[in-house]
């Protein structure tokens, strides 16, 4: 046990001599002998280098005192009569069965959920959720710190080209964007969260200037595709418009043939030519069809001869 | 007797255990013949006006039930019908059939008709509305032994959940009331909401009661001052903080219902209905288990609220003691429940003393009638002086759902 400071509550001879739950009593006792030798060192060596301490006293060591003494008037002969007509004059009854707690008052919630004509729900009153998640940006104030930073250094390193730009056209050391930097800013960082269009997409123009631009960007990167050619770079494979091909993606759960209209399967020429196999189309469906199943027993055959 | 679906009528005897009989009648769509009702009496022979009134609202929710009484009502032969709630045009009036209990009837409290209409309405094909009102209408606990509108609420419709049946259940009190003395009649009114309905209730596995973590209850007082209740309320709270500090008991005081006073020269006049207080204590274990006591002021009087608050906690405390997973007055929904639930075995813990009650003995003997399957006992866990229940389903639940 180490030597504590402070009040501490004094081991009488009974509590020592009494079987303690704790395995080495007397070691205990001994410690606690050796705690009061060292607060004594201490309290000498504080008092040598200052000004003495005032001693107080311990209640404990009063209470005992006091008992001792009420048990030696009571010896005395002289003071029986009067304490035994006290003792019976003033025997005060206090009754703590019928203990008055005091009412705690529930919320209005909770009366509602439990005093509503439905049978109250099993699962307790839900805690206001608000004030956990501020709590929990409370608890930890460094960690908060350091979710706000990484979101800006994520922006800055995201809008790091458009500081040079700045950079270069004004010589401003600061790193906040102004005019239309700031809306190219805002647009990268709404195409980042997943918008489909870029804000400064001009949404309506004459057909003869989108055909300009068009026609612009398409001359341009001919113009960058041909020059890498020319000088040996490789560039990234060419995205091609697919063309339009006239299939379309059948909807799960409907025909596989021909398309639904007005409750009624409606079969066009084509696909009547290719259920009946007639007619002499390219990709007719009886020749494909019979050159798999041809392949198919080539191979059954090849089984065979093994 | 022949009967025209070829299963002959099961016999029973004497007056006891009537609504489950007839309940179980029901739900397994048997027909029975009861004789001997009250024969050995020479005063009331037959059968009470609250056993015919529950007669009346089974006629009420089901279709095409027949009910034939001997001269003397001392015999009654049942053919259930098809269980259809609150259908239109079957005794309901604008989707409420609204059940009058007669003067006579205050011999029951309300709960009386409404554990069993609980237990069929799952079954039932259409919703269930019913709204019991009139002069034998009691919300209260009663001396018969009832408990009280509230409890049905607050104890018994949670245990619903258990069978997968939560949704859309109410119970409204809209008019207390209290048992009244003699003479006196009582003009509550409770309405009655079930529109869970169920093909097959799950299966229960109930082993362990938990810890009882909150309590809850209501203590009302009617027609009386509402100082009564805070003085239950204190005496309860006495008693039971020691254990459980999560106690709770909500105060609701209203006036005494006005019931016609059948007087020949004031045709339309009102009088007061029975006063008086009570309380219902609902203790709730950390598994959803549920223990309940009712205590209610005498119809005659004279009983302290201190006295009445102390009962209630004592009683509440004795149902706690008796352990398991299901009290006394739950017994019949949970175990009607489980037998008619899907062909699997479903097993509940309870305690020695409610497994021990005549209740349940009767009970499963009845249920071995209709459904043909006992029960199964065994002994629950080595510390525990509990009874493991072991219930086969019947497989057939709701037969007005079996095509959804």
């Amino acid at each position: 046990m180490a030597p504590q400071l402070g009040k501490r509550k004094r081991v009488t001879r009974e509590e020592l001599e009494q079987p303690s739950r704790s395995p080495t009593p007397s070691d205990s006792g001994s410690e606690s002998e050796e705690g009061e030798d060292l607060q004594e060192i201490f309290r000498k060596a504080f008092e040598a280098k200052f000004k003495p301490l005032e001693v107080e006293k311990k209640p404990v060591v009063e209470e005992q005192v006091e008992e001792e003494e009420e048990g030696d008037e009571e010896d005395d002969s002289e003071w029986d009569g009067i304490s035994d007509e006290e003792e019976e004059a003033g025997v005060e009854v206090v009754d703590h069965s019928g203990s008055h707690t005091p009412v705690e008052r529930m919320s209005k919630a909770q009366l509602r959920a439990f005093m509503s004509s439905k049978p109250p729900s099993s699962t307790g009153p839900a805690q206001p959720s608000k004030s956990t998640s501020t709590n929990a940006a409370d608890d930890d104030p460094a960690e908060s710190t350091h979710l706000k930073n990484d979101l800006a250094l994520q922006k800055l390193l995201r809008d790091s080209h458009l500081l040079a730009a700045a950079a270069a056209s004004t010589s401003s050391s600061d790193l906040s964007l102004t005019g239309a930097l700031r809306h190219k800013s805002t647009d990268l960082q709404l195409q980042a969260l997943g918008v489909k269009t870029s804000i400064h997409a001009q949404k309506s123009m004459p057909m003869s200037h989108r055909k300009g631009i068009n026609a612009k960007a398409r001359t341009k990167e001919e113009k960058r595709r041909a020059e890498a050619k020319e000088n040996g770079i490789i560039l990234e494979k060419e995205v091609k418009k697919r063309k339009f091909t006239g299939e379309r993606e059948r909807g799960v759960g409907g025909p596989s043939v021909g398309r639904m209209k007005g409750g009624m399967l409606q079969l066009s020429k084509k696909d009547v030519r290719e259920i009946t196999g007639g007619g002499g189309s390219g990709r007719g469906g009886r020749g494909g069809r019979g050159g798999r199943g041809g392949r198919g027993g080539r191979g059954g055959r090849g089984m065979k001869r093994r | 007797m022949s009967e025209p679906s070829g299963q002959p009528l099961i016999r029973f005897t004497g007056h006891r255990h009537l609504t489950t009989r007839l309940l179980l009648a029901t739900l397994t769509g048997r027909a029975i013949r009861i004789s001997q009702i009250r024969s050995s009496s020479h005063t009331h022979p037959g059968l009470t006006s609250a056993e015919v009134s529950f007669l009346r609202l089974l006629d009420a929710v089901t279709n095409g039930s027949s009910i034939e009484f001997s001269m003397t009502g001392t015999t009654l032969v049942y053919r259930p019908g098809l269980i259809t709630g609150s259908a239109e045009g079957l005794g309901a009036i604008g989707g409420v059939v609204r059940h009058e209990l007669h003067k006579e009837c205050a011999t029951r409290g309300v709960s009386w008709w409404l554990i069993p209409l609980c237990v069929l309405a799952p079954f039932s094909k259409g919703n269930v509305n019913v709204i019991l009102h009139g002069e034998g209408c009691i919300t209260g606990a009663t001396p018969a032994g009832d408990v009280s509108a509230d409890t049905v609420r607050t104890a018994i419709l949670p245990l619903y959940r258990h069978f997968g049946i939560e949704r859309n259940i109410e119970l409204r009190i809209l008019k207390r009331s209290c048992a009244p003395g003699p003479g006196k009649s009582a003009g509550g009114e409770v309405q009655l909401v079930f529109n869970h309905q169920v093909r097959l209730p799950k299966t229960l596995h109930l082993l362990n009661a938990g810890r009882v973590k909150r309590i809850r209850g209501v203590a009302y007082a009617v027609g009386v001052s509402g100082n009564n209740n805070a003085r239950v309320i204190a005496a309860a709270r006495g008693v039971l903080n020691k254990f459980v500090p999560d106690t709770y008991i909500y105060s609701d005081v209203s006036s005494a219902p006005l019931v016609p006073s059948n007087d020949r020269n004031n045709p339309s006049g009102k009088m007061k209905g029975a006063v008086g207080f009570g309380i219902s204590l609902v203790a709730e274990s950390s598994t959803h288990c549920f223990y309940s006591a009712d205590v209610a002021s005498p119809p005659s009087g004279g009983m302290p609220p201190e006295d009445i608050g102390k009962q209630a906690a004592y009683q509440l405390l004795e149902a706690i003691e008796k352990g398991g997973c299901v009290e006394n007055t739950a017994l019949d929904t949970m175990l009607c429940l489980m037998a008619m639930g899907s062909e699997d075995v479903g097993r509940v813990a309870l305690g020695r003393d409610v497994a021990g009650s005549e209740d349940f003995v009767q009970l499963g003997r009845d249920v071995k009638e209709f459904t043909g399957s006992a029960w199964g006992l065994r002994d629950g866990a080595e510390d525990k002086e509990e009874v493991v229940v072991s219930v086969v389903g019947r497989g057939v639940g709701n037969v007005g759902r079996k095509i959804a």
